[in-house]
């Protein structure tokens, strides 16, 4: 499972990560040489824990900074490449970048309602003399926001979000109404029910067939093995091999290291 | 016009809780939105009152006192201002026990300078020489217009910190206070929009700096205690730091029940009124505000409430 040739011409987002290392006390969590993420629609992270796959998100997402390297946004429409790892966390949703998150991140104050409308309202609807740009927030995503709710069967939006469970399912609304380009999504759905897991799924992969890439953190294999289309396998650091979901769930290594013998 | 009625005690206790109201305001922006614990707000205080008197009194002005008054005034508002955007650039990454350290020293800086400038503040001193940009007769009529004038001016911030929660303005402070990280991940510019708080915040607590140093028409550094920041901190805490109208509230209930109905009207006698009145009123400001925090934290309003809020601003 040696690198694919590069395709000539990109055709979806692309992430390139090289020579990105980072460690924290001493010890290297990360380092890897020579990673492109977005060849493939979708594509799975896996690996034992303390691989660094929740680091390597982190890092690209720039909330980790990273001790040396670069990462690459390039687009597919030909627009100029981005060097993300130059860039502070807030500049990547504009570029396209956004990641869910592995652990339940919600706004305490703020209604359902209010933080979809937080996440879709544009910057310069946010400043301190913008007294009267509610309307223009609210007129402009309402709708948008409406099929979301009724998509997932949310129920009346000016509550507070109460379960887990919600909280996680409302992260990753959040994630798909800043219109990613590139989606990145860990343990996405952990704590969710099984009926919220399948919708999750098929909006994603609506998202993916639109050209979004999507690559996926997750411990439950059997979302990596239905949604992928490509999987990496991450172990002490690096990405050590890639392949079709049926390569790497056949493949000694993967086995031994970490799904264990009897895995079917 | 004839005020007999009025008591003047009244009109100087009323002026001190409605710009202590007004800064509980400006504090409600950054501590109950944004959940920044600014407890430097003597020190923007103290830079508009002094920026405003000193270029009132020290410059010899080519045209009419009500020209130099405004524009020393929205000198004093600028100057605040702008050191409220280099304290905001300072702190604005900080943790909370940086941001407390660094407000702290800031108003401590702004003090010490008034003290120790004595060639443009008067040092120890003081400054004097500030007026009313009017003479309507007497001082007590003067004094009344004055609290009139300034009211309107706290009105109008409580008007503009009434509609915030009501705008996607709003709505980000309350997301950066509520999960920076999170905000930061959604695309929102945390520390640009804290800096841009800080500025606007500040240049508010320096134009009421400047409105409280007219009333005073002396400028001394006794004026940039501590109990300025404590007493605005109290107020907004008791009436409810997450409500607009908690520092109004808490504003006329705690400071106006001291400095108004405490210290003018009731029996003490005389020989308190020097160190022991203020030194009581302190320890029980403290003990209220213990209550407070230990039976209802989030203050007489209680918290937010942004379901009920959210749905009558989109009429749903």
């Amino acid at each position: 499972m040696v690198d694919d040739t590069q395709v000539a011409t990109v055709t979806r987002p692309q992430i390139q990560i090289q020579n990105a290392v980072k460690s924290f006390n001493g010890r290297v969590v990360v380092d890897i040489d020579n990673l492109t993420l977005g060849d493939h629609p979708i594509e799975g992270l896996i690996g034992p824990n303390g691989a660094g796959k929740t680091t390597l998100m982190r890092m690209i997402m720039h909330s980790t900074p990273l001790d040396s390297g670069t990462i690459t946004l390039s687009n597919a429409n030909g627009d100029r490449d981005v060097v993300i790892s130059d860039l502070p966390t807030h500049w990547m949703a504009p570029h396209g970048v956004v990641k869910s998150n592995q652990v339940i991140m919600d706004f305490d104050k703020l209604t359902i309602l209010d933080s979809m409308l937080l996440a879709v309202a544009k910057h310069r609807y946010e400043q301190p003399h913008r007294i009267l740009a509610e309307k223009s927030v609210y007129d402009a995503n309402v709708a948008r926001i409406h099929e979301y709710m009724e998509f997932f069967d949310l129920g009346d939006p000016y509550r507070f979000a109460g379960s887990a469970g919600e909280k996680k399912l409302l992260d990753i609304i959040r994630c798909l109404l800043l219109d990613p380009k590139f989606l990145l999504l860990d343990e996405p759905t952990a704590g969710l029910p099984e009926d919220l897991t399948e919708k999750v799924m098929e909006t994603i992969r609506d998202l993916a067939a639109a050209g979004t890439s999507v690559v996926v953190v997750e411990h439950d294999l059997n979302v990596i093995w239905n949604l992928s289309d490509d999987v990496h396998f991450m172990a002490e650091g690096n990405v050590v091999m890639h392949g079709s979901p049926q390569e790497i769930r056949e493949n000694k290594t993967v086995i031994e290291k970490y799904l264990g013998e009897g895995h079917v | 016009m004839n005020l007999d009625w009025l008591d003047a005690f009244l009109i100087s206790g009323l002026f001190s809780v409605v710009v202590i109201v007004g800064l509980g305001l400006l504090l409600h922006l950054q501590l109950g939105l944004t959940r920044i614990a600014n407890f430097g707000v003597v020190g923007f205080f103290g830079i508009g009152m002094y920026s405003f008197g000193v270029l009132f009194t020290k410059v010899d002005w080519p045209f009419g006192d009500f020209w130099a008054f405004l524009i020393s005034l929205a000198f004093g508002t600028f100057v605040a201002g702008l050191s409220g955007l280099l304290v905001g650039w300072l702190i604005a990454d900080l943790d909370e026990d940086g941001v407390l350290v660094g407000t702290l020293g800031f108003a401590t800086a702004v003090a010490i300078l008034a003290t120790t400038e004595d060639g443009l503040t008067g040092g120890a001193r003081g400054l004097g020489g500030l007026r009313f940009p009017y003479d309507v007769g007497s001082v007590k009529a003067d004094e009344f217009l004055w609290l009139i004038i300034v009211s309107i001016v706290v009105a109008l911030i409580l008007l503009y910190v009434w509609w915030v929660h009501r705008t996607p303005y709003g709505r980000l402070l309350i997301g950066i206070g509520g999960n920076e990280p999170l905000a930061r991940s959604l695309g929102k510019p945390a520390f640009r929009a804290k800096l841009w708080l800080f500025a606007v915040g500040s240049a508010g607590m320096g134009l009421l700096g400047a409105l409280f140093g007219v009333m005073e028409r002396f400028l001394a550094p006794e004026n940039l205690g501590i109990d300025v920041t404590l007493a605005a901190m109290v107020a907004l805490v008791i009436g409810g730091t997450a409500r607009a109208w908690g520092a109004v509230i808490g504003g006329f209930l705690v400071i106006g029940f001291f400095d108004i109905i405490v210290q003018s009207y009731l029996p003490f006698p005389r020989e308190w009124y020097g160190q022991a009145i203020p030194n009581i009123k302190q320890i029980v400001f403290g003990a209220v505000l213990i209550t407070v925090l230990l039976f209802r934290p989030l203050g007489i309003l209680g918290d937010m409430r942004r379901d009920k809020l959210m749905r009558r601003v989109h009429g749903g």
